[in-house]
């Protein structure tokens, strides 16, 4: 995994990130962030469990800037790092996490890795816990930090280092409505 | 239809935003690659029958060599791979060819979970 940029950045003084080199596409970019913003701008779905399933996908898929950041509103929710730390591999035994996050979990762990993980209870478990609207917003966000995490690393954008980082939390821009 | 725009069906304005976002990462391409690509992933899945690369010029074939990875050994593409689809498609192309590919393995990905009967779609 190269942590050198594959890409320059489209914006001139700054270094390559997601955000410079994704300016390459202005039209891509805006329409990414929109969707983006609108995601975690809605309530349908805690931005809580949003973030434990992209904290998941940060760690499977090794995206080392994924996993250092964090979002704000997840924070505010009471996402603290005891509780992001038991979102490893044995997080069915946790008890800081909640049954829904663990279906959620579960549900992140199938479609990122394995499909065949979603069995009869792990699906049961997940449509009792959240409604087909959750579902649907679950899916597309854990679609999004898939493909996210993977164009970030094959592009080289992963940082050698980095500190753990809170970022408010992406919303919808006004003008962009 | 994708397996998360058919789950979005009950979220108009998420699902505009999603079709929006996926329409412009392949606009930015040649279609037919986009095409390949999309088979190529799906392939690697098992959803869907190689493409046939007999009548395609070598630098389709790294691209498609490259999409290939995605699903499974994304942290394994070299420098040296990533360089020979950025020599091809320019580096504005190569950030496109990279969303879509990424996209189009996480598409799958949802479609085997059957995201949208998950979702009651």
């Amino acid at each position: 995994m190269s942590t050198i940029p594959r890409v320059s950045s489209a914006i001139a003084g700054e270094p390559a990130h997601f955000g410079s080199v994704l300016a390459h596409q202005p039209a891509i970019a805006e329409s990414f962030f929109a969707l983006y913003g609108r995601f975690w701008g809605s309530d349908v779905l805690a931005a809580r469990i949003k973030e434990v399933a992209r904290m998941r996908n940060a760690r499977v898929t090794e995206c080392g800037f994924c996993r250092n950041v964090r979002f704000d509103k997840a924070v505010a929710e009471g996402l603290g790092e005891e509780v992001v730390d038991d979102i490893t591999d044995g997080y069915e035994t946790s008890d800081k996490l909640t049954d829904t996050e663990k279906a959620v979990l579960k549900f992140t762990d199938a479609l990122i890795h394995d499909p065949e993980l979603l069995t009869g209870g792990a699906k049961a478990a997940l449509q009792r816990h959240l409604t087909p609207a959750q579902i649907a917003e679950l899916g597309l966000g854990v679609t999004l930090f898939l493909a996210l995490a993977k164009a970030l690393i094959t592009m080289g954008l992963e940082p050698e280092v980095m500190d753990r980082t809170v970022l408010p939390t992406p919303a919808v821009l006004e003008a962009a409505e | 239809m994708s397996a998360v725009q058919a789950a979005l069906a009950g979220d108009p304005v998420l699902a505009e935003h999603y079709a929006t976002f996926r329409a412009n990462a392949e606009a930015a391409l040649d279609p037919a690659l986009v095409a390949l690509v999309r088979d190529a992933v799906a392939a690697v899945h098992g959803m869907a029958r190689a493409p046939d690369e007999s009548m395609l010029d070598d630098r389709t074939k790294l691209c498609l060599a490259y999409a290939r990875r995605m699903p499974f050994e994304h942290t394994a593409i070299s420098d040296a791979e990533a360089s020979a689809v950025t020599a091809h498609l320019g580096e504005a192309g190569y950030v496109a060819f990279s969303v879509v590919t990424a996209l189009a393995d996480a598409e799958c990905r949802a479609a085997m979970v059957d995201l949208p009967g998950l979702a009651g779609a």
